[in-house]
């Protein structure tokens, strides 16, 4: 019986350490695929407000639509395609507009 | 012998010449019709019919920055290159048609899904050009009550939201970004170039509303300065400016008054 304890446990254990690492690794796998769309919540969430922001804070976000942009087209797997078509185009707009703003107070 | 050939060729001329010069006028698009957007960048390819988009009902449901900005449809039909594959990752209709997606108390149809193979009614919902579908809303029980307008699809959406009778949604979550509150721009008048015509009064509040700031501005409106951009009628019925939306889905160019508002002194 005693036995029978020690073999249950050291499965349950062995599970958890097989199993439970495949799946936090997973997790974190997906979690960082998905950081750039972080950077496209955090860098779009401005576009209400272009018209109040200073010419710093709208180069700042044109930067980092940039790079937003470069990180996009180099996206694999197997919905690339799409998430590059959509994302593309959804950035796309954004730095368009803040380069609009920029320009409206640089030439203001 | 010579007379009858010139008179008949002169007949024949001035025919051509009447014809040519009227041409085929198009047809006004009915109330229900109008805003009505055909997609077929690959539906005939695949033997499939082509998808019919009624703007009426979805305008009545979500704003337009919410399909035209959040999720990513292009200004003109078949611009946005929609595949199926799109869909079944859940893009563009896919973003809401996946089955799952709710909406006060509607449950929204999924759209092309992996596998099917064979076309159903489902699929008929969509890609319906040349079928007789019938569709879940009928446009004139829909639009019971709602205030009238004599062009277009014969309601006055203006109204109809200033009456909370359509409360569009401009946010759905995992797709749209949670954004501050806008900070509307002030309402402008533009001068027209024909004399005696009233000026126009172009409302930044109605259009932040509907469109955000992203939708219009730069590409529909590239100027950063007011009247740096100049542009006629003629440029609006091609399509361009005010055009991209006020001729097709919006209130139409013809409904003069509605843009042309202020008091000739």
């Amino acid at each position: 019986m005693k036995n029978f304890s020690r073999f249950t446990l050291l499965s349950l254990l062995f599970l958890y350490l097989f199993f439970g690492n495949c799946i936090v690794g997973n997790f974190s796998s997906v979690y960082a695929q998905d950081d750039w769309k972080q950077e496209y919540s955090s860098v779009c969430a401005k576009t209400q407000n272009a018209m109040i922001l200073t010419p710093e804070e709208l180069k700042s976000y044109i930067d980092r639509c940039d790079k937003l942009l470069a990180l996009i087209n180099e996206l694999e797997g197997e919905q690339a395609a799409t998430e590059k078509k959509v994302y593309t185009k959804r950035v796309k707009m954004c730095r368009e507009l803040y380069q609009f703003a920029l320009e409206y107070k640089e030439h203001k | 012998m010579k007379k009858a050939i010139f008179t008949t060729a002169l007949l024949f001329a001035i025919i051509g010449i009447a014809f040519a010069q009227t041409g085929v006028k198009k047809r006004r698009p009915l109330p229900f019709e109008f805003g009505r957007v055909v997609i077929n960048n690959y539906s005939e390819a695949s033997h499939i019919a082509p998808v019919v988009f009624d703007h009426w009902l979805h305008r009545a449901k979500f704003t337009c920055r919410l399909c035209h900005v959040d999720i990513g449809f292009g200004m003109k039909a078949g611009a946005t290159d929609i595949k199926a594959r799109d869909n079944i990752n859940g893009y563009y209709c896919g973003t809401c048609h996946n089955g799952t997606r709710v909406f006060g108390d509607t449950s929204v149809f999924s759209s092309c899904k992996e596998g099917s193979g064979k076309m159903n009614a489902t699929c008929n919902r969509c890609h319906s050009l040349g079928k007789n579908v019938t569709r879940k809303y009928d446009f004139r029980e829909f639009v019971k009550g709602w205030p009238r307008e004599r062009l277009g699809n014969g309601v006055d959406w203006e109204k109809a939201e200033d009456r909370e009778l359509i409360i569009p949604y401009d946010y759905i979550e995992g797709v749209s970004i949670k954004r501050e509150k806008l900070i509307v721009q002030q309402d402008f008048k533009i001068a027209p170039k024909v004399e005696g015509m009233p000026d126009i009064i172009f409302s930044h509040d109605k259009h932040t509303f509907w469109n955000g700031c992203e939708l219009c501005h730069p590409e529909i409106f590239t100027g950063i300065k007011k009247g740096l951009t100049k542009y006629s009628m003629v440029d609006l019925y091609e399509g361009k400016y005010c055009g991209v939306c006020h001729i097709n889905v919006a209130f139409p160019l013809l409904d003069c008054q509605r843009c042309h508002t202020e008091k000739v002194q």
